[in-house]
């Protein structure tokens, strides 16, 4: 795991008419690592995920990736250099089988040479999906879904995967079994960054959590360091009275 | 000078009868979201209804009107509930080609009816017409924008202050929160789509009275009530009666000044280049959430 | 489906049928060969459109106005060279009636690709009116004067067996053209524009360069065969080639056949055209009818075509001798 800041966001902010929705951010993510944003509902986690993606345009501050600016980038030019995101609520084609809808992910995705059929196969294998290759993507579970909207993320040949609250709504085990995927895609060498409400499995597979808070960050650091931070207790417990 | 005048003063009683043929297709559009193709059918249906009743009957064709309306608006009803619904939730191409099926095949059983000839309703009162200052007026032209209006205006007041026009507006705006406070949205959609046909119905006996027509119209009238909705907006009187009236204004001013067979062109361009820019229309969508 | 077969066992299945297609009107009644032409011709077409229409997703309401645009631009170019020997003038029609539609199309698709789904269909609509009215209106372009179209069949060969022989070869053509484009890239994000757009292009599918190529090959494609099309008649007006039928018509081949899939048109056109042109032959009147009919029923039962309805049955067929194991 090199210490080369693959992500790099400076002083953004996001306000809709007079609300400040994201106020001066700053943070760089690790490459190799898995970073999580975390926070109380309304603290502005989606809207950073959508300004650091290229779905909404920040009134002030600068996202770098890889040394590249991508401030108010399309997606499918952020897409071409290396980024993919995969969202909440899955958005799979239906019509097309699993194996299709990670192909689509394979053909296209990062610019560059590849090999469409491995980068299939090896994304299929990541998110443990390759059982149900041929099954048409209408049939999926939420949490099968889930899983193809991650191998059709990491089948782009992506170095850095967004994660929009890949375990909302699933039962222990799925959320045990996305977990572990998360992990193997780690450990391929993907950076991930995901917005998640699942402490237990933030604190267990985070190399670093950033803590959100009406627009603010208030903490980044370790999960230790996080997790003993008075700010944070205070943001999710709020003050003994 | 005047003949500006002329022309715009023809434009304009031709746009409230654009607008009175096209409200029952904006209505549709704005509350079930589908796209009558089967609209201009509907028109000529009452075109055809007033021939023959009038005929029959040996009573001025706009004396007609209230029958006619009330066969197209049971006509309507039974429509919808019955054949249109099934298509209502699929795909939003399923009822376009289901309304263009049936308009196909309406078409078929009118030319085997009535031919295809061109059919005209004579009132009594043809031919006479007024002069207001420089510009004249065609009396029968007139009295059917006249009824037009009234009519454009008895829909707006049923849509403001009934209940039937509330309950409407509510599942246009919310269909599912409607459901959720025991409105019967078949039924509701049922009622719209009567009121149009109705409507549609007495645009048709208008119609029928000014120009001569045929089975072969109903594709005009359709993409006629489609421009006019592009223009104006979706789902109010008020905007099909201003893009009715814009609509009129085009063609007359077409007409005169570029080519008598120009108006269509113009129609056509006006189409494509609105759903480019302005697809909601002036007033934009009735029955969209307000700010 | 198709991907069972390798690429030389389908082209050789392909080319089979055609071969047994050019003996076909050699044995058959004149009015069959005829029938035949206009089946090859719809099937043609019908592809053409689907390029756009079933692969991307894109359906247009308003095609025949390429096959219009192709007619007519050929026949003026021809008729400004009246010396030509008459070999070159089918290909020097085909290339002005080709480059008359990209060039169209590829203006038009900025603007018009821009719509989507309903809005899209009735935009469509709408450029083919204005096409078919400046066409009409317009003296330069002939269109209510007619354009007359020289003679090209060889001097020895039956007209109506030659232009069933071309025909067919365009046909097929077209059909290779469309296979080529779903096994590859291009198709692959086609279809995922079709499926879903902003995720495809989120995958970084570069959705509006492939939409504006799959809707200019449609469109020449189209073009071409109008062109063809244009030369059988030997005389053309405006509404010989602008016709509201032809525009409901290829989307009822794809409704029909299978919406999407590669053979569907084809399916599609065959059986429209022989149910109209044979079956109806003798009820003209009742055509509009039929059609109606069909398509309120198709939409109503069947919205995924005869294909679709082959694969549903084979999918439950399927789960049926799946289930009892378990």
């Amino acid at each position: 795991m090199s210490g080369t800041p693959i992500l790099r966001v400076e002083g953004l902010s996001k306000a809709f008419r007079g609300l400040k929705a994201i106020s001066d951010v700053t943070f760089n993510v690790v490459s190799g690592s898995i970073t999580s944003i975390i926070g109380p509902n309304g603290a502005g986690k989606s809207t950073l995920f959508n300004l650091v993606t290229g779905y909404l345009a920040p009134t002030a501050g600068r996202v770098s990736f890889k040394d590249r600016l991508i401030t108010g980038m399309p997606t499918n030019r952020i897409a071409e250099l290396g980024v993919a995101r995969a969202f909440q609520i899955a958005r799979p084609f239906r019509d097309l089988s699993v194996a299709e809808n990670v192909r689509i992910g394979a053909l296209f995705g990062k610019a560059g040479a590849r090999d469409v059929e491995a980068m299939t196969r090896h994304a299929l294998e990541l998110a443990a999906m390759t059982e149900l290759a041929d099954q048409p993507a209408s049939a999926l579970t939420v949490g099968q879904l889930r899983h193809l909207e991650v191998a059709r993320a990491i089948a782009t040949r992506a170095d850095l995967l967004l994660a929009d609250e890949p375990c909302a709504g699933l039962n222990p085990t799925e959320t045990a079994a996305m977990i572990d995927v998360l992990r193997r895609i780690r450990t391929s060498g993907v950076t991930v960054v995901l917005v998640e409400h699942d402490m237990p499995s933030v604190m267990e597979v985070s190399d670093r959590i950033l803590v959100l808070e009406s627009g603010r960050l208030i903490a980044d650091g370790t999960p230790a360091e996080v997790s003993s931070n008075p700010q944070v207790i205070k943001a999710y417990l709020g003050t003994p009275d | 000078m005047n003949l500006i005048a002329q022309t715009l003063a023809d434009g304009l009683v031709l746009g409230g009868i654009y607008a009175l043929a096209a409200v029952g297709f904006s209505l549709i559009f704005g509350v079930l979201h589908v796209i009558n193709l089967s609209h201009g059918i509907i028109v000529l249906m009452g075109a055809y209804l007033a021939l023959i009743l009038s005929e029959t009957l040996h009573i001025d064709p706009l004396l007609t009107m209230p029958l006619v309306m009330a066969i197209l608006a049971g006509v309507g009803y039974v429509y919808q509930r019955f054949l249109i619904q099934y298509a209502v939730d699929s795909t939003p191409f399923a009822s376009i080609l289901l309304t263009f099926g049936v308009a196909l095949m309406m078409n078929n059983i009118m030319i085997w009816l009535f031919s295809p000839d061109m059919r005209n309703i004579t009132p009594s009162y043809a031919f006479a017409s007024f002069r207001l200052g420089p510009i004249a007026f065609d009396a029968v032209r007139v009295s059917c924008l006249a009824a037009s209006l009234v009519l454009l205006s008895c829909l707006a007041a049923l849509l403001k202050y009934t209940s039937l026009g509330r309950v409407i507006r509510a599942t246009a705006q919310q269909t599912m929160a409607a459901r959720l406070c025991g409105v019967n949205v078949r039924h509701v959609y049922a009622m719209t789509f009567a009121v149009s046909a109705a409507f549609a119905g007495a645009a048709g006996i208008v119609i029928g009275i000014i120009l001569p027509f045929s089975p072969a119209d109903e594709a005009i009238w359709t993409l006629n009530a489609f421009v006019v909705v592009v223009l104006g907006g979706v789902g109010s009187p008020a905007g099909a009666l201003i893009g009715g009236l814009l609509l009129g204004i085009v063609s007359t001013l077409t007409a005169q000044y570029i080519g008598p067979s120009f108006p269509n062109v113009t129609m056509f361009l006006l189409l494509v280049l609105l759903l480019l820019v302005r697809p909601q229309g002036l007033l934009g969508n009735a029955f969209a959430p307000s700010r | 489906m198709n991907a069972k077969l390798g690429p030389a066992a389908f082209l050789a299945i392909i080319l089979a049928c055609a071969v047994v297609l050019a003996i076909l009107p050699f044995v058959m009644p004149p009015f069959y060969v005829r029938v035949g032409q206009l089946m090859l011709y719809s099937a043609g077409l019908a592809i053409a459109w689907a390029i756009l229409g079933g692969f991307a997703g894109y359906a247009s309401f308003g095609h025949a106005a390429f096959i219009g645009v192709g007619a007519f631009a050929a026949g003026l170019v021809e008729d400004r060279f009246p010396g030509l020997p008459t070999p070159l003038l089918l290909p020097l029609g085909l290339l002005a009636g080709g480059a008359a539609c990209a060039v169209l199309s590829a203006v038009v698709a900025y603007p018009i690709l821009r719509l989507r789904g309903t809005f899209f269909a009735i935009a469509m609509l709408g450029v083919c009116k204005v096409c078919a009215e400046l066409n009409n209106n317009v003296d330069f372009f002939q269109g209510s004067l007619g354009l007359n179209f020289p003679a090209i069949a060889p001097p020895d060969w039956d007209p109506a067996i030659f232009y069933y022989q071309l025909y067919l070869v365009a046909g097929v053509a077209v059909l290779l053209i469309a296979w080529q484009i779903r096994r590859s890239r291009f198709g692959a994000g086609l279809l995922s524009i079709r499926e879903d757009e902003d995720t495809a292009r989120m995958l970084g599918v570069p959705t509006e360069r492939y939409k504006r190529q799959a809707f200019v090959i449609s469109a020449v494609l189209t073009g071409l065969l109008g062109v063809i099309y244009a030369h059988s008649l030997g005389y053309i007006t405006t509404d010989s080639v602008y016709r509201d039928d032809t525009n409901l018509s290829l989307i009822v081949y794809s409704l029909l056949g299978g919406m999407g899939t590669l053979f569907g048109p084809v399916i599609g056109a065959f059986m429209l055209v022989f149910v109209t042109q044979v079956i109806l032959a003798r009820l003209l009147d009742f055509h509009l009818f039929a059609t109606g009919l069909l398509l309120v029923v198709l939409v109503l039962t069947a919205p995924g075509g005869i294909i679709g309805l082959v694969r549903g049955f084979r999918q439950r067929r399927r789960a049926k001798n799946v289930a009892p194991a378990e």
